[in-house]
């Protein structure tokens, strides 16, 4: 049963080898989450006080203390969680505020890597409901089709963030001189995942970003975009910078908006 | 073996402060505009980003996956020491937090920071570990006698034993700027605004013991709270005016979160109480102040609280005053270096901050640098002394006494 249409049958990726990768990625994903939000609920439950004796650090804890500063009273700075959400979180207020280069490449990456993840679950959706014997009234080829379009629209948006953050990370002396492994990590997944799908994509349609290449070698292209993109998109998560996608959201709602 | 336990715990620090760590991006933006990292001439372990990342491995060393698996790792006691000194060298000014892209909120971050490492017996920093044996033997950081709190009070100055609005001096004003004292309490006469005293029942606000991590021990700025909080209750207050942004900011944000409970009171900066007055036509002004002046806002009371424009208010409408503002006002203040403690425990960062911001004020060429806390005049009289400046540094309820006709002297004996 082919995943992704490759053009012999010795480098075919099946949905199961799909499958199994990201199960496990799922997994590597779950288990650093269930650790670091173990890590936070290490913490004391509010203002002044001490974590009680005996007790590990907690998810519950955490989830609960979190929801109660969401949710509590705010002296002064306190924004309505409507706004936050819409305004801090997604339009990403607070940066375009500081700095409006670098608002819109992170809001390029974000809107570019958050609509491809969010297409790549569309089609994983379609694929699952033909696998359980839905009819649809289109079958999954023609659904890959459909979103060729936006597919292609948001890589090239999320390209143009990365390649900013890049040039920016590699030639501002004082973003380079500043940077650890932590950051160019990140960096380097994010572009490692995007050039890599350019390319498969590339070899596989015979357009400007396959490089000439043997339309062959198709197949293993995307199997390394998959897989590195299970990896850093999921399952590199929680150890890693990556983490930022969540816990910064949160914290912007636990602090309603910031100051 | 027996297994490693943790070099550090999380006592004090929130399950929510604990995700913050992980939430930022080292965008940089504290660096940038964090003033005692400037005027450190940019030590880096005082960078708000580098703090942050510090604690952060700190807490994957002791709590995180390799530490689940293979045991803690150590932290040197003396790499928390290091960090101890760097956690203290900041005036918990908030700036990094009004421009964190992740909303931090890292003045109380570096505040639980503090207690937890206190509780450790690490710190505070240097002679800031005089406050609660102060504060908790004298109610007053000063070590000055708690009956001679109304010895400042002047025979023209006439106080009630009960009224609607109680003046809560602080230990700066009462006991040591008592211009400030003389002022308000001259003005609120004058304008024929009856108002009680605490007196004897005075005590220190508790900030001290909160901002340099201390807020524990002993419990006292919870005991502080509850004492003030009844003595003002006692003089059947409705509203409790301030003319200190530090005790404003205790008053306002920490009693009611020590006590877990509102207080039966409003709290009100007297350059509020003062705009209000402004707006409803109930000042006449006497004398005009012709000279250039720019304010300098406090942290305590407006980057904390949000008291940003009553000041203003209140000094555009004095007679003669032509008003201009430096380079980094409002919510981007730059702090005058004297708050977190950092004025007792690290007076040279104190004052190498208090230079930069004098130096801001020299820019607009004001004849007059205001401000609204007597910590902020102290430091910033400072910061001006030492660089030899010809700018006046007077509190903004002085030059209304001024406009008002009023002085702001004790009276001359006999």
């Amino acid at each position: 049963m082919a995943y992704f249409s490759g053009l012999s049958d010795a480098l075919r990726i099946t949905f199961v080898q799909i499958m199994i990768l990201s199960t496990i990625a799922i997994v590597v994903f779950l288990y650093g989450m269930i650790i670091n939000f173990q890590k936070w609920g290490s913490g004391v439950t509010g203002y002044g006080l001490e974590p009680q004796e005996g007790k590990k650090g907690s998810a519950i804890r955490f989830l609960k203390t979190w929801w109660d500063q969401v949710t509590e009273e705010s002296h002064h700075h306190g924004k309505p969680i409507l706004e936050v959400l819409i305004l801090d979180i997604l339009f990403q207020r607070r940066i375009l505020k500081r700095s409006p280069l670098r608002w819109f490449m992170h809001f390029t990456i974000f809107a570019g890597w958050m609509t491809l993840f969010a297409l790549s679950g569309m089609m994983f959706g379609v694929e699952m409901t033909e696998k359980i014997g839905i009819e649809l009234p289109f079958t999954p080829a023609e659904f890959r089709e459909m979103l060729a379009v936006p597919n292609y629209i948001f890589g090239y948006i999320l390209l143009i963030g990365v390649l900013i953050a890049v040039v920016r990370r590699l030639f501002v002396s004082e973003v380079r001189e500043a940077s650890i492994m932590y950051d160019w990590i990140l960096l380097g997944g994010v572009f490692l995942v995007t050039i890599s799908g350019f390319i498969a994509d590339g070899i596989r349609t015979g357009f400007i970003w396959g490089f000439g290449l043997d339309p062959t070698t198709a197949p293993p292209a995307a199997l390394f975009h998959s897989v590195i993109s299970l990896f850093f998109c999921i399952a590199y998560i929680p150890y890693s910078k990556y983490i930022h996608v969540i816990a910064t959201p949160l914290a912007i709602l636990a602090n309603k908006g910031g100051e | 073996m027996a297994k490693r336990t943790p070099s550090i715990d999380t006592k004090n620090l929130t399950a929510v402060q604990l995700m913050e760590l992980d939430s930022c991006t080292r965008c940089g933006e504290c660096v940038k505009w964090c003033p005692t990292y400037a005027a450190s001439g940019q030590k880096p372990g005082l960078a708000p980003r580098d703090k942050i990342l510090r604690w952060r491995q700190y807490m994957n060393k002791s709590y995180g996956v390799k530490a689940r698996l293979f045991g803690p790792e150590e932290i040197p006691q003396a790499e928390l020491e290091e960090f101890k000194d760097d956690v203290h060298g900041c005036t918990t000014c908030g700036i990094c937090a009004t421009v964190c892209e992740s909303g931090i909120n890292t003045v109380e971050l570096w505040e639980a920071l503090r207690t937890n490492l206190v509780k450790k017996g690490i710190g505070p920093y240097g002679k800031q570990n005089m406050f609660p044996k102060l504060i908790g033997q004298y109610h007053n950081p000063y070590l000055l006698d708690q009956k001679d709190r109304l010895a400042w009070v002047p025979k023209d100055v006439k106080i009630e034993d009960k009224a609607d609005i109680v003046y809560f001096t602080g230990c700066t004003a009462g006991y040591k700027q008592l211009a400030l004292a003389f002022a308000t309490s001259r003005v609120l006469n004058k304008l024929g605004i009856k108002f009680a005293m605490l007196g004897e029942d005075e005590w220190c606000c508790g900030s001290a013991l909160i901002r340099t991590g201390q807020m524990h021990i002993n419990d006292l700025p919870r005991e502080t709270a509850k004492h003030n909080v009844e003595a003002i209750k006692k003089k059947g207050a409705k509203k409790v005016l301030f003319a200190c942004a530090g005790c404003f900011r205790a008053a306002k944000v920490d009693w009611p979160r020590l006590l877990g409970q509102e207080l039966p009171f409003e709290v009100v900066h007297i350059t509020e109480f003062l705009a209000d007055l402004i707006k409803k036509d109930k000042i006449k002004w006497e004398k005009s102040i012709d000279k250039t002046i720019t304010y300098h806002d406090p942290c305590h009371l407006g980057r904390h609280v949000g008291v940003f424009d009553a000041p203003r208010y209140v000094l555009s409408h004095i007679p003669g005053v032509t008003f201009v503002e430096m380079d980094r006002v409002k919510e981007f203040q730059r702090c005058c270096g004297a708050g977190g403690g950092v004025k007792a425990g690290i007076p040279d960062l104190a004052l190498a901050v208090a230079e930069s911001r004098v130096k801001d004020a020299l820019e607009t060429n004001a004849d007059i640098l205001s401000s609204a806390c007597p910590f902020c005049k102290r430091n910033l009289m400072d910061g001006r002394d030492a660089l030899k400046a010809d700018i006046e540094v007077e509190d903004v309820i002085v030059l209304v006494a001024q406009a008002l006709g009023l002085s702001v002297e004790e009276p001359k004996q006999g």
